[in-house]
């Protein structure tokens, strides 16, 4: 039997899948993604990478989901797995198509994968090495097109030339290479890629992390004006804390491969309930001269923790100023608290933790 | 109280390509105060880097220093002050190498590019040192110890022996900031040192910059694009566009009363973390080619409140007051007529 009919029959023996709310586009059951590191010539097996542990969450149709995290904490581990970059190690993506059906996008492969890569779509960081310099931005965004059979080549151009024109390029400069752009208009084309197979889901992975501050506020402006035409959903992976502030309804707190806490914008930034976020909100520079006050800032103690070789209990634990016995020898999982939030921590309901200073 | 340390005058740097002359700096006036901090904030390519290059004349070829003065008021242990013009000083010369390195120092934006892979830490310090001072091979060992403890860095005697590419972003960062405070600089210049970290990081490494300048008095001209860490950080901001400095002023003036629509442009583009969801402002257009400078006014065919006369003729620097100046032709207007008015009278 081939792979291909293999995995169509998979699919079909499968008990219909569900997700826990109808308006849910995406959820993410106990995603686990380990990088196996290997030592010597002999490629002898040394331990894992335990990039993402145990990493559950969902995403509403239409919404903006935010994932923040230092950098090693697997927010790009796991934008990739959701976008089958990666083979996840072991979890559940589920994914609502159209037709309102569910699948699991972490167990398919080949042929029937490839549909839903139309659907999920990406745009990176750099604009520079993001963007193939010997091809020409016609064939960059229609590139997807062409591998997916949709349209002739004057229905391509048509679609391409529509959709530089939405993302506020002239259409004209299609036949031009990316050298003839500025980062700017670069992460444009991005944007075009990512939208020229009409996705639903678009994991923006520190989009705007890399533009000058007048380019990025025009580059968010412009996600947020094609969210609404298109009916787009994004997952936004950025370590920016304003960025994230501004764009997303809700947020979702990485550390170290774990998810620490997930809360809606403001819930998280006003009233955070995990000490690692508290300790992120403190860290944030306050944009008004009069409002300095460094003696208020929390001080992490430490590193971040080496996710192949994590501490026992609350990977958080030998930073965090208010650790207790218990927060060494158990993990605390994540929880659900009043509110619609979800927090991994012993203490969520005792601690009175300090939110982003006000302006 | 406030003692000049550097004073920029008229400071051109142009760079001749093969393409054209660009002119990366275009007559910059700057002081900075021995133990303050001044800010250089704009986007990219407006200059900012090269002049803080200029400083230390380790601008790269094709650039070149084409007029203006640098004087730096050198302080003698014996109390007197010499002045040096910087950008007169012959980029290979003795004078200059004892002012690099030792009295203006400088960190940068990557810290993994900036150290060799090559060397130990403590090698890399230990040369810094000896460069500078008498100190022979143990005592140089001693003092990088000392400094490499006083960034914050655990065990220092174990990590001194270790390569850069065993430390995290944050510790090379402090590992930068020991070896350009080996020597006890006047000024450090600090270009972009946070852009290439996290949050939590990013605020350990800006406290720490800080704290040592409390300890040791020096001043620092600090490199960014990020107002959020001007406003943490500054007693004076620049605002650089396109070579030119539009604005300067105090920290309080700059941010809560601007004056330039770009200083005002820039303030409103910036997403808030304590604001509620509201469109940004972002500023129309992009930074102009810097072969193709528009004429008047560079910041004109951006510029929300242009005039016609703003595309024929370059505002001059208008005081707004003692401290706060600006070039922008809707200022100079009202200053030169308020002048006009005070002869009269």
């Amino acid at each position: 039997m081939s792979k291909q009919a293999m995995s169509q029959d998979k699919l079909q023996e499968s008990v219909p899948l569900t997700m826990k709310d109808d308006s849910y586009l995406l959820e993410v059951n106990n995603l686990k993604m380990y990088f196996a590191i290997t030592r010597g010539i002999m490629a002898r097996l040394g331990g894992y990478t335990k990039a993402a542990d145990d990493v559950n969450f969902f995403i509403r149709k239409g919404e903006t989901l935010g994932l923040v995290g230092e950098s090693g904490c697997g927010k790009t581990t796991v934008g990739r797995c959701i976008a089958r970059a990666y083979e996840p190690t072991a979890g559940e993506i589920l994914y609502r198509r159209a037709d309102d059906t569910i699948v699991d996008l972490a167990r398919l492969e080949g042929q029937i994968l490839r549909q839903y890569r139309k659907d999920i779509r990406m745009i990176f960081q750099d604009p520079y090495s993001s963007l193939n310099p010997r091809m020409t931005v016609f064939e960059i965004v229609s590139e997807a097109l062409k591998v997916n059979h949709m349209g002739t080549q004057s229905e391509m151009e048509d679609r391409v030339a529509y959709l530089l024109k939405r993302v506020g390029l002239r259409p004209e400069y299609m036949q031009r290479y990316p050298h003839a752009f500025s980062g700017g208009e670069r992460q444009r084309v991005g944007v075009a890629r990512a939208l020229v197979t009409n996705p639903s889901l678009i994991i923006c992975d520190e989009a705007v992390s890399a533009l000058d501050v007048s380019i990025r506020a025009q580059i968010l402006n412009l996600l947020e004006e094609l969210q609404s035409d298109f009916d787009l959903t994004y997952l936004f992976i950025s370590h920016d804390l304003s960025v994230i502030r501004h764009i997303c309804d809700r947020v979702v707190v990485m550390y170290v491969g774990k998810i620490v806490e997930v809360a809606s914008g403001l819930d998280l930034y006003m009233d955070p309930k995990h000490p690692y976020t508290e300790a992120l909100m403190s860290a944030v520079p306050i944009s008004n001269p009069r409002l300095r006050n460094k003696e208020s800032r929390i001080r992490l103690s430490g590193e971040i923790a080496d996710p192949s070789n994590p501490p026992s209990g609350c990977y958080f634990h030998p930073r965090c100023q208010y650790a207790k016995d218990i927060c060494s020898q158990e993990a605390p999982p994540l929880r659900e608290l009043p509110g619609n939030r979800f927090v991994a921590c012993h203490f969520a309901e005792e601690l009175d933790l300090r939110g982003a200073t006000m302006e | 109280m406030s003692e000049l340390l550097l004073e920029v005058k008229d400071l051109k740097i142009h760079f001749f390509t093969d393409e054209g002359v660009v002119k990366a700096v275009e007559g910059i006036d700057l002081k900075i105060e021995r133990g303050k901090t001044v800010c250089l904030v704009g986007e990219s390519g407006c200059g900012k880097s090269v002049t803080s290059l200029s400083f230390l004349q380790i601008i790269h070829a094709p650039g070149k220093i084409v007029s203006g003065e640098m004087v730096y008021y050198r302080q003698t242990p014996d109390g007197t002050t010499w002045e040096i013009d910087l950008a007169k000083l012959n980029p290979k010369g003795r004078k200059i190498r004892e002012i690099r390195g030792a009295e203006i120092s400088m960190i940068f934006q990557e810290p993994m590019t900036s150290l060799s892979p090559l060397y130990t830490v403590g090698n890399q310090i230990i040369e810094a040192i000896r460069l500078h001072s008498k100190a022979t091979k143990d005592e140089a060992r001693k003092q990088a110890i000392e400094m490499l403890h006083r960034v914050g860095i655990p065990n220092p005697d174990r990590l001194i022996d270790e390569y850069p590419f065993t430390l995290s972003g944050g510790m090379r960062q402090r590992v930068m900031i020991a070896m350009a405070l080996s020597c006890n600089p006047t000024m450090l210049i600090a270009d972009e040192p946070t852009t290439a970290l996290d949050v939590t990081t990013q605020a350990e490494i800006l406290d720490l910059i800080q704290e040592l300048q409390q300890q040791y008095g020096m001043a620092v001209l600090f490199i960014t694009h990020d107002l959020g860490i001007v406003a943490e950080v500054a007693d004076d901001v620049a605002v650089m566009y396109l070579g030119k400095i539009v604005e300067r002023g105090s920290v309080d003036d700059i941010f809560n009363a601007p004056k330039h629509p770009y200083t005002q442009a820039l303030l409103h583009s910036i997403p808030k973390v304590a604001m509620k969801r509201e469109d940004l402002e972002p500023i129309q257009g992009m930074v102009p080619s810097p072969f193709r400078r528009p004429n008047g006014c560079s910041f004109h065919p951006r510029c929300s409140k242009a005039m016609d006369i703003c595309s024929q003729i370059v505002p001059a620097v208008t005081a707004i007051d003692d401290d706060h100046t600006v070039q922008c032709l809707l200022y100079e207007d009202v200053a030169s007529r308020a002048e006009v008015e005070r002869a009269q009278s």
